[in-house]
């Protein structure tokens, strides 16, 4: 943002561009009086600049009153260089010179000032974006009526005025993310730790005169690890076994961190944790929110595709082709297609007032999803103007658009338009004959459920409102109407007929055989050649110049090569063109991006913080040439996310204690050195899976597949206007899952994930809020779900440990993963012998609330 | 002279902080409020434990005419010719037809068969308002209403719609006005929600919870749903077996466990947080059932809001609760008429007499009952009503048969009343069908930005940063509040 320099006075009223004035004033030339006065101006503006003498109490009416209407509502256009209209509100003699319209005010006739018509609105509405309130319009008539009063000593109102949008400029283009990676050299540095990340971070830490903290405790490093690839705790006893493996000094020895993190990668649950995280960038969801929020088909295998990929270390930029053009490759397979399903994870309006503007908000979705999760961009803000803070120009955004262009929309309306417009087959039947034969059967069932229930329905067709109807077509209002009817049109044994095969209709409809899996992918309509406009102000009925797909040149990228779709094509194969650029080793941002979200997801925070955001107005990194020695490294890699697990995991940085320091805290207090490794709290998914694991009721085993139902409690299902639709039950066993798997319902989430600042399910999510509030309290201290597994913890350590003091160990222990103190144990002791005496409590009751304790303890919440 | 200009009207600190920059524990809570940002520092319940929270108190933009809300929303859409929007010409017109532009879920419309008001209108109070017979005790507080006549909105669907009269948007994910307004001034209570929901026993409105989310802004700042009967809030009451005590010295023996822990990490202020939180809801648990016990009020009062009448006893109640809430600080209260689907809310497709004897039966004691109850307190004057739904309803039948509008949102009315609005006033007019608004028409970011200007805040100024872009309730293109009906 640059400052508007002062100009000489010369300067600032040196007429600009005479013609359209003047062809401006002939135009009005029925009002004779409006052109004389145009015609004397430039006498009269020195005259009456000279001449005034205004009083203090006029001086101090325009300093308090006058000018922080004109800074708040008038110089943001009407100052610099080129105000709008060519009005310069920041000198009294622009006023008096005026602009395009004439002079802004008029001395002589002051109710004939254009100022004073603008601001009542009187023709010349302003501000554009609304009134002035009563009050200001009569200060701005009162400071005209009274001539204008202005400080002698002020020539001009220095105005800071929002400098243009930023262009396009060698200079920016020096930006540093906006430059390919540097080939960085690793800093000499003495007591270099155990890679080059230490040099790096050890290097800038001396500079400003601190030392890194010392390693964490064995058990704090192990726990730390653990949850840190796995999202679980591990066990007290896998906790000593581990913490055991130590060097001379007492901390974890470099083997047995080496060793320890290829255990953890390689368990299965690795890829449920870090699949959770790009989960949340992509703003996964399996229902489409608005009136219906119906459940997205199949969308769970786009789920366990993440999950796969992470497990089996899918290289970075293969995971970025699939999910972009995973339909468009030489070589298409079930899992590229399921992987497209990333468009399809956002919200859908299936019934928008404008279905124009419908089809660019999901556009729009999408445009802003992929620029900020894979590129750090926010392409997004360029859509109604040039972006205010980065050299990214409307036409850019456009031309990001115009590879989308052909993508359709998630449907049209109703569940079939969502078939057609979003959900392929993707694999051949294991046994068609197996698979026919039960085809057949589900085929006929259902047909005789419709027609029973179809005869029913005939009894009441004719009874019904037009209303009634054409609500009878939604499943949901089928009951009710009919329930309407009995004891008039039905009777009880009809209806409850009725509402048999209804269920049974349902029932068959959910287990319907899968023969053929299907996928929720993308689908492109590449009929008609249909090309891309900028939209004026992002308005799609405003539609201006053509556009062809192109990347944005503030990166100085190639020129995209578009191929000509083969006959008979389904796809445009512009997506590719897009992702291949996108994953590409010379692309400036896109290993730096995802090296920056490892880095965040291990120590809490990005090199960037922005994580999202590498633009003009993102944080700068904390470490340039880390970053830039890591983005190289991953591509080197093959784009292993793995071996940045290993490098990062390996380093003395993340293996530091979390303790304070004074000495470092006073010089660097958001540890922007890292000096330390912050403390974290669990997230959501963390909270309930460690819970349940804590009672050991978590079933971890089982994996993938459609998403399950917890108990949800009514009171929050009061909610929904049809409470509990579109939540269902499971089994006990589902229901015991990990987190990962519950149902991502957009306007229903479960109460306990939601509350510990589950990611928001709308629009993508670069970092998770936490936030400590009384209902969080409430719900791990009172809800049902709490104390139901208080409940079974204590059960669990019953069946584990009979006396009392064991108990209360082994339960304490099981939350803090590690052994508690004497101290510790006796604390629980009293607890549960004051629950005894004073209420009234048997012991296993005592021990339930002690169990509640344990699960609420700040221990189990955060890790050092 | 120079004007200090700070990015975007905020300090970078507390941009970071709204982008989830990862900041951890006191080192982002100092340089906050050295920033001036978190500027209420609390002490928890404790009297002990430091505690900084985001919904402390705020100093709004400039001095608040209004201190809380209280948003009577009825669903589903009640039709404005047939209350408020008086339409002498359409008497007698039954049944013809006429050439209108109409627009609702049965799609885009050039002509239709009249269907006229269906009650008579009668003038109250000294400003002479015409009102239609479903309200005649609420005619009784013409004189203190402002009837903003030419409402308009984006969309004439109950989804978008509703998403848009309360979060601006007709896209889902953004934060609702209540979520703004906590956002933008903290609340006073820190015993209580700063934001609640009362939902009509019926069920919810259609899209639920995304009525009352914070949307991309933390959860501290979303509505809590609370009930009239029953556990006001979701686990409220602790279990049984606790209740003489227990509760107590478990909620000690965990803060004695925490402490502990802490010891050895006293530089991080959230761990201070959550052993606070837990005293806050402690306090909450007597705090919450103490503010919905009606109980407390004389028979006159319960009276006054149709708690003897069974047709409207239960919004009485929530009204009542509403009242009590406001008095206890709380900043908005959103009160649901109408839930589910069909006639069980304002949304007269069928029978349009039914539907809104109905509805409006249920409400106008329980509306009249709260304006003068609020007035004889004098809480009117810094307590801003706002009633209305999503849109109107059309001039003319849906269907072939039968006296059901559809949804209309080129023109319907709202209306505001107290916190600092004037009075016996009526703003805009819609054509003499009611059809569409047709001078000085008003949309949706208006109504916002009045209700943000009577809490003290600059609607253009309130903004908060996410996903690269400030956003702002009223829009990026801003809007001014309709001074016509401020006092």
């Amino acid at each position: 943002m640059s400052r508007t320099p002062a100009f000489p006075p010369a300067f600032q009223t040196a007429p600009p561009k005479a013609s359209p004035r003047a062809s401006l004033s002939l135009a009005v030339v029925a009002v004779p009086a409006l052109l004389a006065v145009t015609a004397m101006l430039p006498a009269c503006s020195a005259d009456e600049s000279a001449r005034h003498d205004f009083t203090k109490q006029q001086i101090t009416m325009f300093r308090e009153q006058v000018l922080p209407i004109l800074e708040d509502n008038c110089l943001k256009c009407h100052s610099g260089e080129h105000p709008k209209g060519e009005l310069n509100m920041t000198t009294r003699e622009g006023f008096l010179k005026g602009g395009e319209s004439g002079p802004a005010v008029d001395l002589e006739n002051h109710e004939d000032s254009y100022v004073i018509n603008a601001v009542r609105y009187e023709g010349l509405d302003m501000p554009p974006s609304g009134p002035l309130s009563p009050q200001n319009v009569k200060i701005i008539e009162s400071w005209v009526q009274q001539g204008l009063p202005w400080p002698a000593d002020l020539h001009e109102i220095e105005f800071e005025a929002e400098a243009g949008p930023p262009q396009v400029t060698a200079e920016n283009r020096q930006f540093w993310s906006f430059q390919p990676v540097r080939d960085v050299a690793v800093p000499d540095v003495e007591n270099a730790g155990h890679n080059a990340i230490d040099a790096f971070i050890r290097h800038r830490l001396s500079d400003r005169g601190l030392t890194v903290s010392p390693p964490a405790a064995p058990e704090e490093l192990v726990r730390r690890m653990h949850y840190d690839l796995l999202g679980l705790p591990p066990s007290p006893e896998f906790v000593a076994a581990w913490s055991k493996k130590i060097d001379a000094g007492g901390t974890l020895d470099q083997q047995a961190v080496a060793a320890l993190t290829d255990e953890l990668l390689a368990s299965p649950h690795y890829g449920e944790q870090w699949g959770r995280h790009w989960l949340d960038l992509v703003r996964y969801a399996e229902t489409n929110s608005y009136e219906r929020d119906g459940a997205k088909p199949h969308v769970w295998r786009y789920r366990d595709y993440v999950i796969d990929a992470f497990n089996s270390d899918k290289p970075y930029s293969q995971f970025i082709i699939e999910q972009l053009a995973g339909d468009e490759l030489d070589e298409v397979t079930a899992d590229s297609m399921v992987a497209t399903g990333f468009y399809r994870l956002g919200r859908w309006d299936d019934e928008p007032a404008d279905p124009a503007l419908a089809f660019y908000d999901d556009i729009d979705d999408i445009v802003t999803t992929t620029s900020q999760t894979f590129l750090g961009l926010t392409v997004n803000c360029a859509r109604c103007h040039d972006h205010k803070i980065d050299p990214i120009p409307q036409r850019d955004y456009y031309r990001m658009v115009a590879f989308f262009r052909n993508v359709r929309r998630y449907g049209v309306r109703g569940h079939d338009s969502v078939l057609d417009a979003s959900v392929a087959e993707i694999d051949r039947p294991a046994d068609a004959k197996v698979y026919e034969a039960a085809m057949t059967r589900y085929n006929n069932d259902t047909r005789d459920a419709k027609d029973r229930m179809a005869k029913i329905e005939k009894l009441v067709w004719d009874d019904l409102q037009e209303v009634e109807k054409e609500d009878f077509q939604y499943d949901m209002n089928k009951l009710p109407i009919l329930q309407k009817r009995v004891g008039t049109l039905l009777n009880d044994r009809q209806f409850n007929n009725f509402r048999n095969q209804f269920n049974r209709l349902k029932q068959l409809q959910s287990k319907k055989p899968t023969g053929l899996a299907s996928a929720l992918c993308v689908k492109e309509d590449i009929r008609g050649n249909k090309p891309t406009h900028i939209l004026t102000r992002g308005n799609p009925h405003a539609a201006a110049e053509e556009v062809t797909p192109g990347f944005p040149a503030i990166l100085s990228p190639p020129k995209p090569v578009i191929p000509q779709p083969a006959d008979g094509a389904k796809t445009s194969g512009r997506r590719r063109v897009l992702a291949e650029w996108i994953a590409s080793g010379d692309n400036p941002l896109t290993a730096r991006v995802m090296v920056n979200r490892i880095w965040q997801f291990h120590f809490g925070r990005g090199i960037v913080r922005t994580s999202s955001d590498f633009g003009f107005q993102g944080t700068k990194p904390t470490h340039p040439k880390l970053l830039d020695w890591l983005a190289a490294e991953f591509v080197k890699s093959g784009w292993s996310v793995k071996a940045m697990h290993r490098l990062i995991m390996s380093s003395a940085a993340y293996q530091m204690s979390s303790r304070p320091s004074e000495q470092a805290w006073a010089v660097d207090p958001t540890n922007n050195l890292f000096w330390r490794f912050d403390m974290r709290r669990l997230s959501a998914e963390e909270v309930r899976d460690t819970i349940l694991w804590v009672n050991n009721t978590l079933n971890s085993e089982k994996m993938y597949g459609p998403s399950i139902y917890t108990d949800i409690p009514d009171a929050v299902k009061a909610g929904q206007s049809r409470p509990g639709s579109g939540w269902g039950r499971s089994s006990p066993e589902d229901e015991t899952r990990r987190s990962i798997y519950i149902h991502v319902k957009r306007s229903l989430l479960d109460p306990l994930i939601e509350s510990f600042d589950f990611a928001d399910t709308d629009q993508t999510c670069p970092v998770r809020f936490v936030t400590t509030q009384p209902t969080q309290a409430l719900s791990m201290m009172n809800s049902e779900f709490i104390l139901q597994q208080a409940e079974k913890f204590a059960a669990y350590v019953a069946t584990e440990q009979t006396d009392g003091a064991a108990q209360v160990q082994f339960a304490l222990a099981r939350a803090m993963q590690r052994q508690p103190t004497n101290t510790e144990i006796q604390r629980g002791l009293d607890l549960i012998a004051s629950l005894k005496e004073n209420d009234g409590m048997n012991h296993q009751d005592a021990l339930k609330y002690l169990c509640l304790v344990a699960l609420n303890l700040n221990e189990l919440m955060y890790l050092d | 002279m120079t004007t200090p200009r700070n990015f975007c009207g905020r300090t970078r600190r507390e941009m970071l902080w709204q982008a989830g920059a990862g900041f951890t524990g006191l080192g982002l809570t100092a340089l906050l409020d050295q920033d001036g940002f978190l500027n209420g520092q609390t002490v928890a319940a404790d009297g002990q434990t430091e505690w900084s929270n985001p919904l402390a108190p705020k100093q709004p933009h400039f001095p608040a005419k209004a201190k809380n809300i209280i948003f009577f929303y009825c669903y589903g859409g009640p039709s404005h010719i047939d209350t408020f929007d008086y339409k002498p010409d359409m008497y007698g017109m039954d049944g013809k037809t006429v050439e209108v532009k109409t627009f609702g879920r049965g799609g885009h419309k050039n002509v239709g068969r009249i269907v006229e008001p269906r009650w008579k209108f009668n003038q109250y109070g000294e400003c002479g308002k015409w009102v239609s017979d479903l309200f005649p005790n609420l005619a009784t507080c013409v004189d203190d209403i402002a009837f903003l006549h030419s409402m308009t909105a984006d969309s004439p669907i109950h989804g978008s719609a509703m998403l848009m009269m309360n979060s601006g948007r007709v896209l889902s994910g953004h934060p609702c006005l209540g979520s703004w307004v906590n956002y933008g001034l903290g609340s006073v209570n820190q015993d209580l929600p700063g934001f609640v929901v009362m939902l009509d026993p019926r069920g919810g409105p259609i899209s639920g919870s995304k009525n009352w989310s914070s949307g991309y802004m933390p959860a501290t700042y979303q509505a809590t749903v609370m009930r009239s009967k029953g556990d006001p809030i979701l686990d409220l009451s602790p279990p049984a077996a606790l209740a003489g005590g227990g509760q107590r010295r478990l909620l000690d023996t965990l803060r004695d466990y925490n402490r502990d822990h802490q010891q050895l990490r006293s530089d991080n202020s959230n761990l201070a947080a959550r052993i606070a939180s837990y005293e806050l809801a402690y306090r909450m648990q007597s705090e919450a059932p103490e503010a919905v016990d009606i109980s407390q009020e004389t028979q006159a009062t319960q009276d006054l809001y149709g708690l003897n009448d069974p047709k409207c006893s239960s919004v009485g109640r929530q009204c009542l609760l509403a009242r009590r809430l406001v008095e206890r600080g709380v900043r908005m209260v959103q009160i649901y008429s109408g839930g589910a689907h069909n006639d069980d809310n304002w949304d007269a497709h069928g029978d349009l007499e039914n539907n809104h004897n109905l509805h409006a039966g249920e409400t106008d004691k329980p509306l009249a009952g709260l304006l003068k109850d609020l007035k004889q307190r004098n809480m009117l004057d810094d307590t801003l009503i706002v009633w209305g739904g999503e849109f109107g309803r059309q001039p003319t039948a849906e269907y072939a048969k039968g006296s059901g509008r559809d949804h209309n949102s080129y023109g319907f009315t709202m209306w505001m009343a107290g916190g600092g609005i004037k009075g016996g006033t009526s703003v805009g007019t819609t054509d003499e069908l009611g059809s569409r608004a047709v001078d000085d028409t008003f949309h949706v970011k208006h109504l916002h930005a009045t209700i943000l200007h009577q809490m003290g805040m600059d609607p253009n100024k309130l903004s908060y940063f996410f996903g690269g872009l400030d956003n702002r309730l009223v829009g990026v293109e801003g809007a001014s509040p309709i001074w016509s009906v401020i006092s």
